[in-house]
C-alpha cells in the first residue's frame, strides 16, 4: 500500500522528469533547421473544429489565455499538467501553437499578432 | 472583475427574425438595469440596427483589421432607450466596398479576427458590462462561427419547420457542441401555435416559442417592442426568454 506522502514524492518526480522532457523536447525543437514561425500553420475556427476532442479543449483554452504554461492550463482545464503538457506538444509538433522559454518556464501561444 | 456574460445570437438559415429578438433582448437587459452592449457581427449584411441607435461611424471592422479597438468604436445608446444601466452599440459597416473586402479575408485574417473578438470580449468585461449581445450572420462559414466561438451561450433562433432540421443539426453537432457551448433555441414565428420542440431531438432546451405577429413582421426591424410597447405579447415572450436564460 502506497501511502499519501509516497504519492505526493512520485508526483513530484513525475513532473521534474516532465520538466527535463520539456527542456528536452525544447533544445531539439530549438535546433530545427526550419524554425516555428516558418512552420506555424494558423489556428482558427474551423482548424479548431476539425481537431480531436482532447486537443480541441486544449486549443480553446489556449485560444481564450492567449498564452499559457501547461500548468497555467491545466488549472482552467481540471487535467493534469503533464496531460496538458503532452497536448500542447502535440499542437505545437502540428504547427498550430508556438512554444518558448522564459527562464525555467516554458510558455504556449497562439498568439501571432 | 464580475463576469460578463456573452450570447450569439445566431440561426442556421436567414430570415428567422434573429436581428429582431437580439435587439429587443438587449434593451429588455438594459432596461432591467443590467450594463448591456450590443453589437453587430453580421459584417457581410450588416443591419446597423437600421438606424434605431445613435450612429457610430467606427466600425467593428476596425477591431478585427486591429486599426481600433473596441472601446473606440461602440457609441453610447442610453438615452434612445431611456434605459436603467448602460447601453452601448457596436455596427459593422455596410459601405458595399467594405463588405466586399471582409468578403476576400483568407483564414489568415480569420484567426487574427477571434482573437481580437475575445481580446474585445475582455475589454468589454474591463469596461464592467454584464451582458454583451453578439447579433451574428447566419449560416455556417468563418464569420458566425468565429462570433460562436467566442460567445459563452448561443441562442439559436428558429422557425419551426421541419425543412430546418438538418440546418440545426449541423449548427448543434459541427459548431456548439464541439466548441463546448450552452445553447438555448428560440422557435420564431410559430405559425398557429405550432411548436415542434425541434431542439429537443438533439438534447438542446426550446427556451421560447414565440407566435408569429404580423406588427412584429412588419415593424420588427423599426420598432423596439420591449422599450416602446413592454405589455406587447412579443415584449413578453422576450422577457420570458431572458428568464429562461438566466436559469
Amino acid at each position: 500500500m502506497v501511502s499519501e506522502v509516497e504519492m505526493n514524492n512520485i508526483l513530484v518526480a513525475l513532473n521534474e522528469i516532465n520538466d527535463k522532457l520539456d527542456r528536452l523536447l525544447f533544445q531539439q525543437d530549438s535546433s530545427s533547421h526550419v524554425s516555428q514561425e516558418d512552420e506555424l500553420n494558423e489556428l482558427d475556427v474551423m482548424t479548431l473544429l476539425s481537431l480531436p476532442d482532447h486537443l480541441r479543449t486544449t486549443a480553446t483554452v489556449l485560444f481564450e489565455m492567449g498564452t499559457a504554461t501547461a500548468a497555467q492550463l491545466s488549472e482552467k482545464t481540471s487535467k493534469e499538467r503533464a496531460v496538458e503538457s503532452n497536448y500542447l506538444n502535440q499542437l505545437v509538433r502540428m504547427g498550430h501553437v508556438h512554444k518558448h522559454r522564459d527562464g525555467r518556464k516554458v510558455f504556449f501561444t497562439v498568439q501571432s499578432i | 472583475m464580475k463576469d460578463t456574460f456573452t450570447i450569439a445570437v445566431h440561426s442556421p438559415r436567414g430570415g428567422t427574425g434573429k436581428t429582431s429578438v437580439a435587439i429587443n433582448l438587449a434593451c429588455a437587459y438594459a432596461k432591467e438595469g443590467k450594463d448591456v452592449c450590443l453589437l453587430d457581427m453580421d459584417l457581410k449584411s450588416p443591419s446597423t440596427f437600421n438606424g434605431m441607435f445613435p450612429p457610430s461611424g467606427k466600425w467593428i471592422n476596425d477591431i478585427l483589421d486591429y486599426k481600433k479597438n473596441i472601446r473606440e468604436v461602440i457609441v453610447d445608446g442610453s438615452e434612445s432607450i431611456n434605459s436603467e444601466g448602460r447601453f452601448y452599440v457596436g455596427y459593422s459597416n455596410p459601405d458595399i466596398s467594405a463588405i466586399r473586402e471582409f468578403s476576400s479575408k483568407d483564414r489568415k485574417w480569420q484567426s487574427d479576427a477571434l482573437k481580437a473578438l475575445i481580446q474585445s470580449k475582455k475589454h468589454l468585461q474591463q469596461e464592467g458590462f454584464d451582458v454583451v449581445i453578439m447579433d451574428t450572420s447566419p449560416g455556417v462559414d468563418f464569420t458566425s462561427a468565429n462570433v460562436v466561438a467566442g460567445s459563452d451561450y448561443v441562442l439559436m433562433v428558429i422557425k419551426p419547420n421541419e425543412y430546418c432540421l438538418t440546418n440545426i443539426k449541423q449548427a448543434i453537432d459541427g459548431i456548439y457542441t464541439p466548441l463546448g457551448k450552452k445553447c438555448g433555441i428560440v422557435e420564431n414565428m410559430c405559425l398557429n401555435g405550432q411548436s415542434l420542440q425541434m431542439g429537443e431531438k438533439y438534447g438542446v432546451p426550446v427556451l421560447s416559442s414565440i407566435p408569429c405577429m404580423c406588427e412584429v413582421s412588419t415593424q420588427g426591424l423599426s420598432k423596439i417592442f420591449t422599450v416602446e410597447d413592454p405589455s406587447h405579447p412579443f415584449s413578453s415572450a422576450i422577457g420570458r426568454l431572458k428568464v429562461s436564460i438566466g436559469d
